[in-house]
């Protein structure tokens, strides 16, 4: 059944999930095409002249195999400006994510804008205190069925961090909450270790149905960050060899700090960035050509008085982004950009104006995937009220980015005609059929004075509590065999006690 | 030669301006002309920083400003330090310690703290980064400091912070230093639930709280 019903709930009568990707129909070039030449020509010559650090001696000797000077001792590689652009050609410009449920594949590169969890977050706010505490494995299994009730949300990272589990194996903690929390995409962004991207692969097997089934269907995806600037740890390059070689598609992360690990304008931080995720995408396609990967650039920049990151709230960071997206496009290769992270600290109207401004400038440089709703506190807690906050946000942009149709149907010269002058179009079929394509809001306060007071007066945060408790109360995402909980749990079980003894 | 009080002038204006050439010349040639270099550390060096410290307060200057200058007094220290020993004169400071734990590669916000430190007089000694528990636990049998600071930047290395003051309580060096924790995902109730003895969101708190622990004003 696909009717949606309920102001702004755009929920399917029977409660199944579904995805809302924005189709792209505009994108604003924030960099004029000479501004492309010269970051590109700067880039490579960045990658050639000035090279990055590997910390993995196998990675060092394909570089040098495939023609890249390499020096071993200090583990420095150098890039011929003709390896890394034949290199980058061959990143696929579409393949799919894949959803346990396939009715929520990703298909990436297809012309759909997909948006995510944020990921990492290490606090969270309380539902009942409203105060900030550690995030909870409960908590990520609690946000992701959350987030897999809500449409505009079509792929997941990891909300929070499960920190009442032990840190060295947490990521698989984390990876056992989701998988059966929901049956949408999974980014799995904390195993950036050959060990835990090993557990990794065995969960998904579990899962998937074996090795063939997963490399068919991958049902999570990765992505590896550079150290800005310019420095590639061995571990996270070593479990890339471990999720490449399982099928598991890979993305490339540059995260540079304007003022701290990058220089201090838009120009310079926009070359570092391109420098880190062009090395890796080259040195991925190098050791698996051909493998899915995509592009991910986070450029901030540094406050000036404290040393803290300015995220998600400035207009550089807006423009880098939206750059970001088009020099994706540029190069054909698929990109994640980021969206909200506000700086407040509740839900309030700063949250609102940042995330509805960096919202509004995601939707008109569109990037394949985009990141991250539901944080507060420049992404450093996750707030559930938040998250279906930034959805409805999402939901506003969405709409307005997407357009309106103007065919024989839509310009509804029948539907005119038929009414006629002197009457009023509210019965007629025309009305019935297309009422519910105009955007409407549960979360905006629309009501007249008398029925606001009636409802207890509340405000927007109270209407997104509601909806929230709604979902939660009701929502049960499509489950996984008792068989594989026990098998997924075992697995866990098995990496926990293998490195406990060293943790002690 | 120029005189005296144009050659710390010149120092004060080479830190205050990050102009290590200037400020490291300056330095020799007082300590060439046979001036007290406790005089130059304490009421030219300092008294500079002291200066460049409220500025940042007052937001006339940035933390990228302090952090180069930070840089020259460390040049200009290590030309003041050896007549200081020679004379005697050298008065034993506040030492700290500081370092990023195990695992984890990412040094920026411990380099600013370490930036500030020493621009408010502390004398900083800088393990760097990926540190393993057992190098901190030599450094500070051998420094014998006053504070232990250690960042870490990821949710995954953070544990890492109580492994080190287990070791240090294991050690039986826990009563004798302060630790300091911070980083991105750091918080006063982390800092509380490992028994740290201080926390700070920013290079510039951390500061604040070192002299608080300290008893330095």
């Amino acid at each position: 059944m696909t009717a949606e019903v309920g102001a702004g709930a755009r929920t399917r009568l029977d409660g199944s999930t579904y995805l809302r990707p924005l189709p792209w129909k505009h994108a604003v070039e924030v960099l004029p095409p000479e501004a492309i030449v010269k970051l590109h020509d700067n880039t490579l010559a960045i990658l050639e002249q000035v090279g990055v650090k590997m910390g993995s001696k196998a990675w060092l000797e394909r570089m040098a195999d495939s023609g890249a000077r390499v020096d071993f001792a200090e583990e420095r590689v150098w890039f011929p400006p003709g390896l890394v652009e034949e290199k980058i050609k061959m990143a696929p410009a579409t393949f799919e994510l894949a959803a346990r449920d396939p009715a929520l594949d990703l298909r990436i590169g297809s012309g759909n804008v997909y948006l995510s969890t944020d990921g990492c977050v290490p606090d969270v706010l309380d539902l009942a205190t409203g105060e900030r505490r550690k995030g909870t494995k409960r908590d990520l299994s609690e946000i992701t069925r959350l987030a897999d009730a809500l449409p505009q949300i079509s792929f997941h990272w990891q909300p929070v961090s499960a920190t009442d589990t032990p840190d060295y194996v947490r990521p698989l903690h984390e990876i056992e909450a989701q998988l059966s929390s929901t049956s949408k995409h999974i980014q799995q962004m904390t195993v950036v270790d050959p060990w835990n991207a090993r557990g990794m692969v065995e969960m998904l097997e579990v899962v998937a149905g074996g090795k063939e089934a997963l490399r068919a269907r991958p049902l999570m995806s990765n992505f590896q960050c550079c150290i800005s600037p310019l420095s590639w740890e061995g571990e996270p390059l070593e479990a890339i060899d471990v999720l490449a070689q399982a099928g598991i598609p890979v993305g490339i992360c540059s995260m540079p700090i304007a003022c701290a690990t990058a220089p201090a304008t838009m120009a310079g931080l926009m070359s570092v960035m391109n420098a880190e995720i062009l090395s890796g995408i080259t040195a991925l396609q190098i050791a698996y050509p051909g493998h899915p990967t995509w592009y991910i650039p986070y450029a901030t920049s540094m406050d000036l008085n404290t040393g803290a990151l300015n995220l998600g709230w400035g207009p550089e960071e807006l423009t880098s982004e939206m750059a970001g997206a088009q020099i994706g496009r540029h190069y054909g290769i698929p990109t994640i950009t980021g969206v909200f992270g506000s700086g407040a600290k509740t839900a309030n109207w700063q949250a609102g104006v940042q995330n509805g401004m960096s919202a509004f400038g995601k939707v008109f440089s569109p990037a394949d995937m985009v990141t991250a709703a539901g944080t507060l506190v420049f992404c450093n807690a996750y707030s559930m009220e938040e998250l279906v906050l930034d959805a409805e946000i999402w939901d506003i942009a969405w709409t307005f980015a997407k357009g309106f149709d103007f065919d024989e149907e839509t310009l509804a010269f029948d539907a005119i005609a038929e009414v006629g002058p002197a009457n009023h179009f509210l019965g007629s079929q025309h009305t019935r059929d297309h009422m519910l394509d105009f955007w409407r809001s549960g979360i905006f306060d629309r009501d007249a004075w008398e029925d606001w007071e009636a409802k207890g007066k509340p405000d927007p945060v109270d209407n997104a509590r509601r909806k929230m408790n709604e979902i939660l109360n009701t929502h049960e995402p499509l489950p996984l065999e008792d068989d594989m909980l026990k098998e997924l749990s075992k697995i866990v079980d098995a990496y926990q006690a293998e490195r406990a003894e060293e943790d002690d | 030669m120029a005189d005296q009080q144009e050659l710390e002038q010149a120092v004060k204006e080479g830190l205050m301006v990050a102009n290590g050439p200037q400020a490291t010349e300056a330095t020799t040639a007082l300590v060439e002309a046979g001036v007290d270099p406790k005089h130059i550390l304490e009421k030219v060096m300092a008294n500079a920083m002291f200066e460049l410290g409220e500025k940042w307060k007052r937001g006339e200057v940035f933390l990228p400003e302090v952090v180069a200058s930070a840089e020259v007094f460390k040049q200009c220290n290590a030309i003041v330090e050896p007549a200081l020993l020679a004379a005697g004169t050298k008065e034993a400071g506040i030492r700290v310690i500081m370092f990023t734990v195990k695992g984890d590669l990412h040094d920026l916000g411990k380099n600013m703290v370490c930036a500030m430190m020493r621009t408010a007089g502390f004398e900083v000694t800088d393990l760097g980064k990926d540190t393993a528990t057992q190098k901190a636990v030599d450094a500070i049998k051998e420094i014998q400091p006053h504070i232990v600071g250690m960042s870490a930047l990821l949710t995954t290395t953070v544990g890492q912070q109580q492994v080190v003051i287990k070791a240090l309580k294991k050690e039986g060096l826990r009563d004798s230093v302060h630790v300091m924790v911070g980083g991105a995902p750091v918080t006063q109730e982390w800092a509380d639930e490992i028994k740290a003895d201080g926390y700070a969101p920013s290079a510039p708190e951390a500061v604040n709280k070192a002299k608080e622990l300290t008893g330095k004003v």
